[in-house]
């Protein structure tokens, strides 16, 4: 053979090492790349409805703009408590998609440290000072300003500071729960309804249906926990039963979504797209999900409903006047 | 030394096969919560299914089963059939068919075919416009005697707008008869849910009543009535929070679920003397039991409960160790020792070492169904 021949040869050739170190190097970026494939989705979902900028609306001129990444108060999820407010809506076509009523605000307390978790319903009907100005029912705060009106006038009522915000529509509610496979409630009693909107899948938004959620333990899909957390008719406390009932389906869910694994990510994204909206950046949710697995203890959530005396009847238009000397102590306590 | 093409080619194949596995690993790693349940005829009979006596008969999403030597049969399709309750003889069936509006108590074979429609609560045309005159029938039972039908029905009732209030009480009606025959037998608390689960025992029923207690959470109590229109007399306490009873077929003891006004419900039993309840006894406190059961031999309790992982209400069964354990075997009495007359002190026996009872666990019969934790199971004998 030529010399020179056996040069071209050699040149078209790799060593073993060059051969091994590109093979290694192909099968970790192509896993890599079918990864990332695989959390496209819930990834394009996530940037789409976490991290979502908060206006705090004040009474104020200045709106003070702040967005959670990086925030005003930045949560330590590893070390130090905080706040979320959780709003949830009928967003169905009797309002329009950006002045819904919040029929469900929650304010949670998280202490990683103690592992503690404290959740506080606001009455849908408590008549309070506006963010937005002038006074009203604390549900029409979304309605005047989004979420921001929704905090503010929260923490100007209440004195707290809330770190961040969680919205879900009635369907978002339905979809995560069907997408967690539903969940397992111990219905209290018999919760009857014959005025039951039939909005969400009926096509009428005004139109009525019969709702019979029986009692006891049971297996409850997204549709029926719904009729389950949203009926208030035949309940003597009204909006405080339908509370209760709001944070027993919440605990539910909690214990349920222990279960997941991070490869349901896209699965759940799809399913809740469109229908939750949060401050919350992914770089906190990634956090936030391997510290929810360790709050375990039962005993450890502390539920709080504004009853009589911390709300009474009496207040225009059918509203709950609250009692400030009372709720402001009890906010304390928990939302220091 | 391998040649550049093919080392190319090599690597394209491989990067290929490397994206695509790290793509179906990541969905093969998925949680199971969200998984759709098998249907009770495609899954396999376990080994534990074959302990169970007789005949169940339970509903999954919609549609009526029976469960017998480790096999299930469908005997409906799945269009709102629920809570199957026996003829005092076996014979037949009574079930519940439920639509969206309104549910009605139909008589059936024991292999699904429908003998009689025995309510009629879809309103009447004339008032369909208003659906609160629609009605609801839960919670079948006949009489011993099969002379009589008891039920939780919310009719008839003031219907329009303005009032919301919705409560079942105990209903009996002689079987057969129109509703209009039927007595309303419990009076139901207001806003609460009413009366359900009637289960009639020698002298009168024993029923769930749901109440608001002194703090105002609502909660069940079973009571005991012997005439119509009286609500009788309460069996357990508002804060046991107890429901769901179901009568030993020796008609000496009642099992129920007890929530104790939390997300918890444990398999509870207590004696029944024909008028009273003995102290209550917690038989298990670690699963979310719902719908106990008697095996009609008093082999022991059927209930259903979430099955390992996240499987919804799978069917268990409690064997009648577990909560009624065998009496000790008798301690030996000292003998005589044999040979003769025998002065001073008889020797005592060697204390022998009090057995250790085992401890009887429920067993988990059925795996990746998900039967109605709200329909009571019915159980032949």
């Amino acid at each position: 053979m030529k010399p020179g021949h056996r040069a071209r040869k050699s040149r078209g050739r790799l060593s073993p090492l060059t051969t091994i170190t590109l093979v290694v190097l192909a099968v970790a970026l192509s896993a890599v790349a079918g990864g990332f494939a695989y959390f496209l989705p819930a990834a394009a979902t996530a940037l789409q409805e976490t991290g979502q900028a908060v206006t705090i609306v004040s009474p104020s001129p200045t709106s003070i703009l702040f967005s959670p990444s990086p925030s005003a108060s930045p949560i330590a999820v590893s070390q130090g408590a905080f706040t979320v407010l959780l709003l949830g809506s009928d967003d169905d076509s009797k309002f329009s998609s950006d002045h819904v009523l919040t029929q469900s605000m929650i304010l949670v307390r998280v202490n990683p440290a103690t592992k503690e978790v404290t959740m506080l319903s606001i009455p849908r009907d408590l008549y309070v000072h506006l963010s937005t100005g002038g006074s009203g029912k604390i549900d029409g705060a979304y309605s005047y300003g989004a979420a921001g009106a929704a905090i503010a006038t929260v923490e100007q009522d209440f004195n707290v500071h809330v770190d961040d915000y969680i919205w879900v529509g009635l369907l978002g509610l339905i979809k995560v729960i069907d997408a967690i496979g539903g969940i397992d409630v111990v219905t209290s009693n018999p919760v009857m309804d014959d005025y039951y909107p039939a909005d969400v899948y009926g096509g009428d938004p005004y139109g009525y249906q019969r709702v019979a959620v029986l009692a006891g333990p049971q297996h409850l899909d997204g549709i029926h926990a719904m009729q389950y957390v949203r009926s208030r008719h035949s309940d003597l406390q009204s909006d405080f039963g339908r509370s209760k009932r709001q944070q027993q389906v919440l605990q539910a869910i909690r214990l349920k979504a222990k279960q997941l694994s991070p490869s349901d990510i896209p699965t759940l994204a799809a399913a809740i797209g469109g229908e939750m909206k949060t401050s919350i950046g992914l770089d906190k949710v990634a956090r936030l999900v391997p510290l929810a697995a360790t709050f375990d203890n039962p005993d450890a959530i502390h539920q709080i409903l504004l009853l009589p005396p911390y709300a009474r009847s009496g207040a225009p238009g059918g509203s709950l006047t609250p009692n400030w000397g009372l709720i402001l102590p009890l906010v304390h306590q928990y939302f220091p | 030394m391998i040649s550049r093409f093919v080392l190319a080619v090599g690597l394209a194949i491989l990067m290929a096969a490397s994206s695509v596995s790290a793509y179906v690993y990541l969905g093969s790693r998925q949680s199971k919560i969200a998984a759709p349940v098998q249907k009770p005829i495609a899954a396999t009979p376990r080994a534990q299914a074959f302990v169970l006596p007789g005949t169940i008969y339970l509903a999954q999403a919609g549609a009526l089963y029976s469960f017998s030597a480790g096999r299930f049969h469908q005997l409906t399709p799945e269009v709102g059939w629920t809570q199957p309750a026996l003829y005092p003889d076996g014979s037949r069936l009574l079930a519940v068919k439920r639509s969206g509006f309104f549910s009605d108590v139909y008589v059936l074979t024991p292999y699904g075919g429908v003998v009689a429609q025995f309510t009629n609560n879809a309103a009447p045309a004339r008032t369909s416009w208003d659906i609160a005159t629609n009605a609801w029938s839960f919670y079948p039972r006949l009489s011993p005697d099969q002379h009589t039908l008891w039920m939780s029905y919310d009719g008839p009732k003031i219907a329009g707008a303005g009032y919301f209030d919705v409560d079942m009480a105990v209903w009996a009606v002689p079987f057969g008869a129109p509703i209009k025959q039927g007595k309303a037998w419990t009076v139901a608390n207001n806003y609460t849910g009413g009366d359900v689960q009637p289960v009639p025992v020698a002298g009168g029923i024993i029923y769930t009543k749901y109440t608001y207690d002194q703090d105002g959470n609502r909660t069940g109590q079973l009571w005991f009535t012997n005439r119509a229109g009286s609500a009788g007399r309460a069996l357990t306490s508002t804060g046991a929070s107890c429901e769901q009873p179901a009568l030993s077929p020796d008609s000496a003891t009642i099992a129920m679920i007890c929530t104790y006004q939390k997300q918890v419900s444990y398999l509870t039993i207590a004696s029944w003397n024909g008028s009273s309840l003995g102290p209550l006894q917690t038989v298990i406190s670690d699963q979310l039991v719902a719908q106990p059961a008697w095996a009609p031999d008093g082999s022991g309790i059927g209930y259903l409960a979430p099955g390992a992982g996240a499987a919804p209400f799978q069917l268990w069964f409690l064997p009648k160790n577990a909560y009624a354990p065998p009496p000790p075997s008798p301690v030996p009495t000292p003998s005589p020792t044999p040979g003769g007359p025998h002065n001073g002190p008889l020797p005592s026996p060697t204390p022998s070492p009090a057995p250790v009872a085992p401890v009887v666990k429920p067993i988990q019969v059925t795996t990746n169904l998900g039967f109605d934790a709200t329909s009571p199971l019915a159980w032949l004998g």
